[in-house]
């Protein structure tokens, strides 16, 4: 009669992590920090038959950079089971990818960063979390591993969807990719309600060996991005006023906004309006006093 | 007065650790007994159905299961209106109405188990919007009300069933019809506020067994030991002395551990199984216990050319879910909450508490005054651009002043409204420039009428004992009541003991509510330390507040005592997002005299803080009845990024009685910021002030301005 409790499965090496993920499959929950498997559960969403803890395996939680991607710049790689926390205080990304520090000190409170995952937030790919859009405009990657190996996914391949990846069933998020490079990087988060409420609309702005990339967050099902709109700015020094105002203006147009407790589809339009162009605005900015090439951003 | 004796007031707090830091306080969610059991509702998914059939044959043996046939014969209860059954019987009447119930072992088992009670229903048609549940045609939620004989039901009930009125309180005040002819502008609006949860961080906890002769003993957080204790009585038709009533302290409560909640519940439980069993609610369980009124409020405010003010019409819809709890009381004090603490020569209040197939609503801290004030102080605003005149001045020029009479036809005493609001108008740099700065003044009665008794015990070893039914839920008000006597015992605080009030123990007192305690309490301490000096071994005291109010007309006595207060806010307007901040909030409220300045600066704060997230985000959302966001997440509070720059006045009078001040700086707090939004020409009417509201308020300033004269 009663439901049975959850197993608990807690591998303390990747290897046992991926056999168990294997053998289990989608009959097992991955919780990487718990703060929104936690709530799923608690509020009966969810009802695994097992999950999967990747809280005891120490060699997934890690912060490097290295010298390795195929354009020689350097390499952001981040453990899948790195804190919010420990992102945003690690003076390697303080130095290196100081948006990545800022924006992950924007997620939630203290005590939910002491908690969540970088791994686990890309992975949940909930609509309204901070870091997709961001990662997504970084160009990040994810590595998924199977026992059968490992590809490489970039963070706009890996969210498909409503809380959905293209994670396959026997695969685990292990590392995150964020490359170098970057000449200019911004992120703006818009919240209609409370500091610690998730955005209303998020907006990233990376400008890398003269290419913009604009992503909006928290307004659709997932990242929103429009290469064909970004082109705009292509082969321009800086991003002037006129141009931010059109961007903002194109991306307003171009998305179809979702409605929730933070905002209706058409305020939201409204706001992406306003916030590209004031993200485009900060970047010109960025750029103009770096010189073009940023001193911070490695 | 010797030194070494402690001056109330005294920062004691750094002397002594705190209970609640050192976890060495036990909360009502904290008591045990051997044996005991856990108890878990089972609760209608529909916002209206009859309950066909409750069918609990896949329970394990080892469960006890209450269903409605158990509770049938009880009696029905409600401390203004006796319009509860211990379980929904006939009909379920909101989403999350409690239709059955199980104790088992463990929590687990118990949620476990409640999950296997099939329920048949045959759905309903339900409204949720007060104004609508009152046309004709609208489902009926109560077909007959019997009148509470409970004390709480200190005025005469208007009931009108047929059209899901609970109650229908006026105020008639001189002649409306000629008042608004010898006006020279007449403004009107109407506003809404939504609902709101207490959110106190330890959720509802009790816990009930019988004993072997008989008697009912209830462990519960509850602000109301001695209502309870009445309505058990008469739930289960036992005399009151059957039923013992502890109530420990509590981890919040701020209106919402009030009267009957699942006390009855894990009574009959109890009975059912033969052993204790306890209940603590889940978090998402509070939004479908106890809420905050939404409003409905109309206003039709008339004047002279100079600003003196003539007549006042108002129309208040208080939503009171599907069950009345204390919806009369609340309705009746936002009705005479609206006209505000000004002199109105004509005035006329209609106030509806109306059913609806919602969560009930009840008592919530400003108890109807926050959707009062919101509605009166904004429409004096309205008032004062029409005029061309200073907010404050229009103000300052109606405001009630000593030796006034109110519109209930009670002269008003010890009136300082005007101070409180000349100290939030400095405070704020009104006269430096008013753009982007608001202001809004409260009154707000005490309960009335209303009986507070305490009892003084010489112990052998020197110290004292004081037998006090005041609830302890966070406020300080067994160290205000332990630091009163302290002083008059003459004493150190240490050597004055305040146990776990027990109604077999403690004397009489209507309840911890309205910001009642340290006033009425204080003044019955009075004579009880008296009486102890002169026997040297215990003493009685207790204060007695008489009046109430004639529900047809609304005169008479609303409150011996009135809560006074003001604020003031400073805003900033992102005009493109609509995004409004808070730059600085000041409020001055009349104290009279401070016992504990640091937890009154503390209490005051917080009243602060939680008018803030009303004006700013808090709302409880619902989609046909569903409430769409019971948790944290979803439905937020202020954090502490949120906070502006907050200061305040507690004012304090030499040789002044204490004034309560639990819940005054609260209800003038989004008046006050609704009020800044509108010097900027922004005009929103309905609460909270989301950007999207200011936003779309501030395109239709833009039309409006563009548009010809």
């Amino acid at each position: 009669m009663a439901r049975p409790i959850p197993a608990w499965l807690a591998p303390t090496s990747l290897e046992e992590a991926l056999e168990l993920r294997a053998r289990y499959g989608e009959e097992a929950t991955v919780v990487a920090g718990g703060t929104f498997v936690g709530i799923l559960i608690n509020q009966g969403l969810l009802q695994p038959a097992a999950l999967l803890t990747l809280r005891q395996i120490a060699e997934l939680a890690y912060l490097r950079v290295e010298d390795a991607s195929a354009s020689g710049k350097p390499l952001l790689r981040i453990g899948a089971m790195t804190t919010h926390r420990a992102l945003e205080r690690s003076p390697l990304v303080q130095r290196g990818w100081p948006v990545l520090a800022s924006t992950f000190a924007l997620v939630a409170s203290p005590r939910v960063r002491n908690q969540a995952t970088v791994g686990g937030v890309l992975a949940d790919a909930d609509y309204a979390s901070d870091p997709p859009a961001l990662l997504h405009a970084l160009g990040a990657s994810v590595v998924a591993r199977s026992p059968q190996g490992q590809r490489l996914i970039s963070v706009e391949e890996l969210i498909v969807g409503h809380y959905e990846t293209s994670l396959r069933p026997d695969e685990l998020l292990t590392e995150i990719q964020v490359p170098g490079g970057i000449e200019g990087a911004v992120y703006r988060k818009f919240r209609s309600r409370s500091s610690e409420d998730r955005p209303c609309v998020a907006v990233a702005a990376v400008r890398r060996e003269g290419r913009l990339r604009v992503t909006v967050g928290a307004v659709a099902e997932r990242p929103q991005y429009f290469p064909e709109i970004c082109a705009l700015a292509e082969g321009q020094a800086g991003i002037d006023a006129e141009l931010a105002r059109e961007i903002g203006e194109r991306y307003a147009a171009a998305i179809e906004p979702l409605s929730d407790a933070r905002g209706s589809a058409h305020y939201r339009r409204r706001v992406i309006a306003v916030e590209v162009r004031r993200a485009l605005e900060d970047l010109h900015q960025q750029i103009i006093a770096t010189g073009g090439g940023s001193q911070r951003h490695v | 007065m010797s030194r070494a004796m402690p001056e109330p007031g005294e920062n004691t707090h750094r002397t002594e650790p705190d209970p609640r830091v050192t976890g060495a306080i036990r909360y009502a969610q904290d008591v045990e007994l051997p044996d005991m059991l856990y108890a878990c509702i089972v609760r209608s998914p529909y916002a209206h159905a009859r309950v066909l059939r409750v069918d609990t044959s896949s329970l394990p043996a080892d469960v006890v299961a209450l269903t409605p046939d158990d509770v049938r014969a009880l009696g029905l209860y409600g401390c203004q209106i006796k319009d509860q059954q211990v379980l929904a019987v006939e009909r379920a009447l909101y989403i999350g109405d409690p239709v059955a119930a199980v104790a088992a072992a463990s929590p687990r088992a118990a949620r476990e188990a409640a999950e296997l009670i099939e329920v048949d229903y045959e759905e309903l048609p339900a409204v949720f919007d007060a104004v609508e549940a009152m046309q004709p045609g609208a489902p009926l939620l109560h077909e007959d009300l019997a009148i509470s004989d409970n004390d709480a039901a200190y005025f005469g009930m208007r009931p009108e069933p047929q059209r899901n009125v609970c109650h229908h309180f006026r105020i008639r005040h001189g002649d409306i019809e000629q008042g608004f002819a010898e006006a020279d502008v007449i403004v009107e609006e109407t506003y809404r506020t939504p609902s709101a949860q207490h959110v106190p961080m330890e959720p509802h906890a009790c816990l009930a067994r019988w004993t072997a002769d008989g008697r009912l003993e209830v462990w519960t957080g509850t602000q109301t030991p001695f209502n309870l204790r009445m309505d058990l009585a008469g739930i289960f038709g036992l005399p009151q002395e059957r039923i013992r009533i502890i109530a420990p302290p509590m981890g919040g409560a701020f209106g919402s551990k009030t009267f009957v909640r699942y006390e009855a519940i894990v009574a009959c439980l109890a009975r059912k199984a033969g052993r204790p069993v306890k209940l603590v609610l889940r978090r998402d369980e509070e939004w479908l216990t106890l809420n905050r009124h939404p409003s409905t409020i109309h206003v039709k405010l008339g004047a002279r050319r100079d600003g003196t003010l003539v007549a006042k019409q108002v129309t208040c819809w208080a939503n009171t879910g599907a069950y009345a709890d204390c919806g009369p009381g609340v309705a009746q004090k936002m009705g005479f909450a609206s006209p505000g603490p000004y002199r109105i020569p004509h005035v006329w209040v209609d106030s509806y508490c109306v059913y609806t197939n919602l969560p009930s609503n009840g008592a919530f801290r400003g108890y109807g005054a926050t959707q009062a004030v919101w509605a009166s102080e904004r429409t004096m605003d309205l008032l004062a651009e029409r005029l061309g005149l200073d907010p404050l001045e229009l103000r300052l020029k109606n405001v009630l002043v000593d030796g006034d009479r109110y519109c209930t036809g009670e002269v008003m005493h010890d009136v300082h409204f005007a101070d409180c609001l000349k100290a939030v108008a400095g405070q704020i740099g009104w006269h430096e420039g008013r753009r982007g700065k608001g202001l809004a003044v409260l009154l707000k009665g005490m309960q009335t009428p209303s009986r507070a008794s305490i009892v003084v015990e010489a112990n052998d070893d020197g110290s004292y004992t004081v037998h006090c039914a005041t609830a302890e839920m966070g406020q300080g008000a067994w160290r205000a009541i332990r630091m009163l006597a302290a002083e008059q015992l003459g004493v150190p605080v240490e050597r004055v003991h305040f146990p776990v009030p027990d109604t077999d123990i403690v004397p009489y007192d209507t309840r911890t509510t309205s910001s009642r305690s340290t006033y009425m309490m204080g003044r019955a301490l009075v004579e009880a330390v008296r009486q102890l000096k002169e026997n040297g071994e215990l003493g009685y005291g207790e204060c007695v507040n008489e009046g109430g109010l004639d529900p047809d007309t609304g005169q008479g006595i609303a409150s011996t005592h009135w809560h006074q207060g003001a604020a003031a806010a400073e805003v900033r307007v992102d005009e493109e997002t609509g995004k409004l901040e808070v730059v600085h909030l000041h409020t001055a409220i009349y104290a009279g005299r401070v016992v504990n300045p640091p937890a009154a600066q503390l209490q005051n704060e917080g009243s602060m803080i939680m008018g803030l997230g009303s004006a700013l985000f808090e709302e409880i959302t619902f989609a046909e009845g569903q409430v769409t966001n019971a948790n944290l997440s979803d439905y937020n509070i202020p954090a502490a990024d949120d906070l502006p720059r907050i200061t305040y006045d507690l004012i304090e009078r030499p040789g002044a009685e204490i004034h309560g001040l639990g819940e005054t700086a609260l209800p003038p707090v989004p008046a006050a910021i609704g009020n800044a939004l509108f010097s900027l020409g922004i005009h929103v009417r309905d609460l909270p002030l989301t950007p999207e509201r200011v936003l779309e308020a501030s395109e239709r300033r833009r039309v409006r301005s563009a548009a010809p004269v």
